[in-house]
């Protein structure tokens, strides 16, 4: 329900000032995407030549085939799509597993209590806010020692580290909603502690699960500092690629084919926001204040 | 009284049953102990050592953070952090705090108007980056066509301006976020009590005061949140600063961030990196920790 | 040997102690109902039958077995919680079936239990739904269904109708009291409302502060209280408590209490002889509305009567009854009148007092004088 007064009859003119200015709002918030995605179907004579604004002369998927598969990044001129797929070998695994370890993790934190578990979770929680700067140094030691510096193995294991925090977090609000009664029936029942949380907490999760797992696949896909940090060459993710591409400086700009790529590199999240943008919301909400 | 079920039994399947808990969470701890807890130390050492490119673990002292506090670039790290946590912190509670109220007006496409204000959160900064430094190109991009379409004196060429290019990246950075903090905002205010601001209007209060005087103030928590998120936010802001500018012109747009990132890759210089890192770390954690502390603490009760 | 034997238990969670050794036993078929104030202990009392808690010191034996060490699972219980604890994810013959499931019940056997029960409970044509889309009374079966289906030796119910609203609540009291009757099952029950527990028990057991404070027949505890808290506890609206004087009046003792300008002087039926060492001290006597009527309303073939005028300051219609509120012994009481009576504040009117039912207390122990 909206708080706002309902000012009695308020009037015409004032009701069309507010539609203005929400509307200014959202054509400033929608212009750098109409602009990306103009300019990655036109052609670069055109980009030169016309408004940024206007829609393309002549429509060209050209750009976004080139920057599929044949730009130049780095020495390789492939395209981003083999980054594209990283970042999907990267995604599921680490979103996956960080999920399931946050679902056990939240499970235990509230339903299985045991001294010092405010700590524990405290612990775990802080983990989230960190700046990552402060684990570059020794992990890029440890990646090499393990032997899975500049793969994708690599990246999966440091992100579900770092996704722990979250997923437990989620996953620990989620599970303290559910009376402790639950629990308790479920012993006199006869189940254990697996056949309680895979039976009846893990099925009546659907929402936390949906909310997690998007969050985990934003905030991974999008990451760029784990990527260009740990993962150069041929195994890095779509935006470590989407930045080389564009900010290299080598030859002439291709304006069109950078604002496909980065069209490519937006899609999926993008989706997933259209798809899904009540659970994105409800995990970016959790993501900052509790519950 | 303990919230948890304790079963009482002996026999062999009891006992593991009451290990099994802390057995199952002791992983997920275990890696955190070591790739958090573990891994922070290890970098505190590292800013006490030698180290250069390779960890060199002999004490040094405070050479590392002497070193690094009389660093040129990291003075304007500093300097552009405080620029632009500030200005990005205001301006997205003014617009985001804004939008809200604007859209608590009973609006009828309030459903479309939430999606178009939030989508950029759902972005790559990377691809923010990427979209902001082509509209805000000098050459083709807004410059350009505020020139076709007759205003010949426009001149926007904050990218490349060294003095002012960090304004650009609190624009794009803005743009990105401000839909959250609408979200949060709207989300408390749907939260108020409606029958207090019933009562106030047969107090006879006009709408503004009713907001400035009731509603406003009650969003205090939610200010708090939002400063926390945004700060925390703009201290670990790294993406977009290399996908807009790459820290330049020159080291104009520098960051903390970026300032450890190319100390720590580029420069071999492990210890002035570790030792900006730490500092980093400490700066969020003066921020994070009691406001954690408290949130728990108010979920006990 | 007794069914249910608690004996001398004891729970401390870590410095603090919630139960100061509890000793109850009952018989197989009791409707055992553990009542009082929140904090005194019975829901922790509960969930130690249960297995849920552990039992700090005592004894607890289920049909002579000492089952103090066993696992929840298998000490043949079956409990109704509160908040019902329904799986969420479950069907209502899921939730049913669940505990026959874990013990592994073929599948066939426990559809036939499942729907036996839903008969019971009449809820056969909600088997298929899932709790959510349940109202309260139809959770409050289901979670009892989830008990009745295992067929336990032991029913516990905590707190079971503390979530519906009160018709509802009046209704299924008859309900698990016609069950109880049918089933001849043996249960433990955990209340804080006096009246549920009155209207259900076979043996109330009133807690206070991890003590018992009495264990008795319903008719025991509300006619002969063994202190003052389960006097003001037990009964709504609750005992008059007044201050008196024991004096000698013809070498029988006398309450005296002190009404408006003068004194009031009854005579003591009950407990005379424990009283006559009372002599010239004071002691609180407690009388229920009940038995403070008008004259007419009086039960003069029971009770030993003494009438009096007093003045009415409050005159409350419940509809059933009339009750007048008048000042006496420093305080206010209650008197139950004639449905109808016309009385209007400030008005004397005759009061019929039976003090056949009259008990008194120590003021300083709080304890019986008996």
């Amino acid at each position: 329900m909206s708080t706002a007064p309902p000012t009695a009859r308020a009037g015409v003119l004032s009701r069309a000032i507010l539609y203005a200015i929400l509307a200014v709002f959202a054509i400033a918030y929608l212009m750098p995407l109409y602009v990306m995605l103009t300019t990655s179907f036109k052609t670069l004579d055109e980009i030169h030549q016309g408004n940024m604004l206007a829609l393309p002369d002549n429509w060209t998927i050209q750009p976004w085939l080139e920057a599929w598969g044949s730009a130049c990044i780095g020495l390789e001129c492939n395209g981003v799509h083999g980054y594209f797929f990283n970042s999907i070998r990267i995604v599921v695994p680490a979103v996956l597993i960080s999920g399931l370890l946050g679902a056990f993790n939240g499970y235990v934190l509230t339903k299985w209590r045991f001294r010092g578990h405010r700590i524990v979770f405290g612990l775990i929680l802080f983990s989230c806010f960190i700046p990552f700067q402060i684990i570059l140094l020794p992990m890029a030691r440890v990646l090499g020692i393990l032997n899975i510096a500049n793969s994708v193995t690599g990246l999966v294991l440091v992100h579900i580290v770092y996704g722990i925090g979250f997923t437990t977090l989620f996953f620990r609000n989620y599970y303290e909603t559910f009376p402790n009664e639950l629990i308790r029936a479920a012993q006199l029942d006869g189940a254990g502690f697996f056949t309680i949380f895979f039976r009846i907490l893990l099925p009546a999760s659907t929402p936390i699960i949906v909310v997690t797992i998007i969050w985990q696949f934003t905030n991974v896909w999008n990451d760029f500092l784990f990527g260009v940090s740990f993962a150069s060459g041929d195994s890095a993710p779509i935006t470590v690629a989407l930045n080389n591409l564009v900010n290299s400086s080598t030859g002439v700009k291709a304006y069109n084919v950078n604002m496909a790529a980065a069209m490519v590199a937006a899609v999926p999240t993008l989706i997933v926001y259209i798809l899904a943008g009540k659970y994105f919301l409800r995990g970016l909400m959790s993501g900052s204040v509790k519950g | 009284m303990p919230n948890s079920p304790s079963p009482q039994g002996g026999g062999a399947r009891a006992r593991m049953q009451r290990w099994l808990p802390k057995l199952v969470l002791s992983p997920s701890f275990v890696l955190i102990l070591f790739f958090v807890y573990g891994f922070i130390l290890w970098t505190t050492y590292i800013s006490f050592s030698n180290s250069g490119m390779l960890p060199d673990y002999s004490w040094a002292g405070l050479r590392q953070w002497s070193r690094l506090w009389n660093s040129w670039t990291w003075g304007i790290a500093l300097h552009n952090i405080w620029i632009f946590g500030l200005l990005y912190i205001v301006s997205c509670i003014v617009l985001g705090l804004l939008l809200a109220i604007l859209l608590d007006q009973r609006i009828r496409a309030e459903g479309a108007l939430r999606t178009i204000y939030l989508y950029p959160m759902a972005l790559s900064f990377i691809v923010t980056g990427t979209a902001w430094q082509w509209f805000l190109n000098p050459g083709l991009g807004l410059e350009k066509t505020m020139h076709e379409l007759g205003w010949q004196s426009f001149s926007f060429n904050w990218l490349i301006d060294s003095g002012m290019a960090i304004y650009t990246i609190v624009i794009a950075a803005v743009w990105q976020a401000t839909g959250f903090i609408m979200a949060m905002f709207l989300a408390g205010l749907r939260g108020i009590d409606g029958e207090m601001i019933k009562a106030a209007q047969i107090d006879g209060a006009p709408a503004w005061k009713i907001y400035l005087r009731i509603i406003i103030p009650q969003l205090r928590p939610v200010f708090l949140s939002a400063v926390v998120v945004l700060a925390h936010l703009a201290i670990k802001s790294f993406d977009l600063i290399v996908a807009m500018t790459g820290g330049g012109p020159g080291n104009s747009t520098a960051v903390p961030a970026t300032f450890m990132y190319s100390y720590a890759f580029s420069r071999n210089e492990m210890g002035i990196a570790a030792a900006s890192a730490v500092f980093m770390l400490a700066v969020i954690a003066a921020l994070i920790i009691p406001y954690l502390y408290s949130e728990l603490r108010e979920s006990r009760s | 040997m007794s069914f249910l034997h608690i004996n001398n238990i004891r729970k401390h969670f870590g410095e603090t102690t919630v139960l100061k050794g509890i000793d109850i036993a009952i018989e197989q078929g009791d409707f055992l109902v553990l009542v009082g104030p929140s904090g005194c202990g019975k829901s922790t009392l509960l969930n130690m039958i249960a297995g849920l808690d552990s039992i700090s010191d005592g004894e607890l034996l289920l049909n002579g077995r000492r089952i103090n060490e066993v696992h929840p699972a298998q000490r043949d219980i079956a409990m109704v919680f509160q908040s019902y604890a329904l799986y969420p994810s479950m069907t209502v013959a899921g939730n049913i079936g669940f505990g026959l499931e874990m013990r592994k019940v073929p599948k066939h056997e426990r559809r036939e239990a499942i729907e036996r029960v839903a008969k019971m409970l009449q809820i056969e044509n909600l088997l298929d739904r899932k709790p959510g889309q349940l109202s309260g009374g139809q959770r409050q079966r289901v979670a009892m269904g989830r008990a009745l289906v295992r067929e336990p030796q032991l029913f516990l119910f905590d707190e079971p109708l503390s979530n519906l609203d009160a018709k509802l609540r009046v209704d299924m009291r008859t309900e698990i009291k016609q069950l109880h009757q049918r089933l001849g099952a043996t249960i433990v029950y955990v209340t804080h409302d006096q009246i549920e527990a009155m209207t259900l028990a076979t043996r109330i057991a009133v807690m206070r502060a991890g003590e018992l404070q009495q264990l008795g027949t319903p008719q025991q505890v509300y006619d002969d209280p063994g202190n003052l808290f389960v006097a003001g506890f037990m009964g709504s609206p609750s005992m008059n408590l007044l201050n008196a004087r024991i004096v000698m009046v013809d070498d029988e003792p006398v309450a005296r209490i002190a009404a408006g300008e003068g004194t009031l002087e009854l005579p003591i039926v009950r407990d005379r002889e424990a009283l006559r060492g009372w002599q010239d001290r004071e002691v609180i006597i407690g009388l229920r509305p009940e038995a403070i009527t008008d004259p007419a309303s009086a039960n003069r073939q029971d009770g030993v009567i003494h009438e009096t005028s007093l003045t009415v300051s409050l005159v409350e219609p419940t509809g059933a009854d009339v009750y007048a509120v008048t000042h006496l012994g420093g305080r206010d009481i209650n008197a139950r009148m004639r449905p109808g009576t016309q009385l209007s504040p400030g008005e004397q009117t005759r009061f019929a007092f039976d003090v056949s039912r009259m008990v008194a207390f120590d003021p300083q122990s709080e304890e019986r004088i008996r």
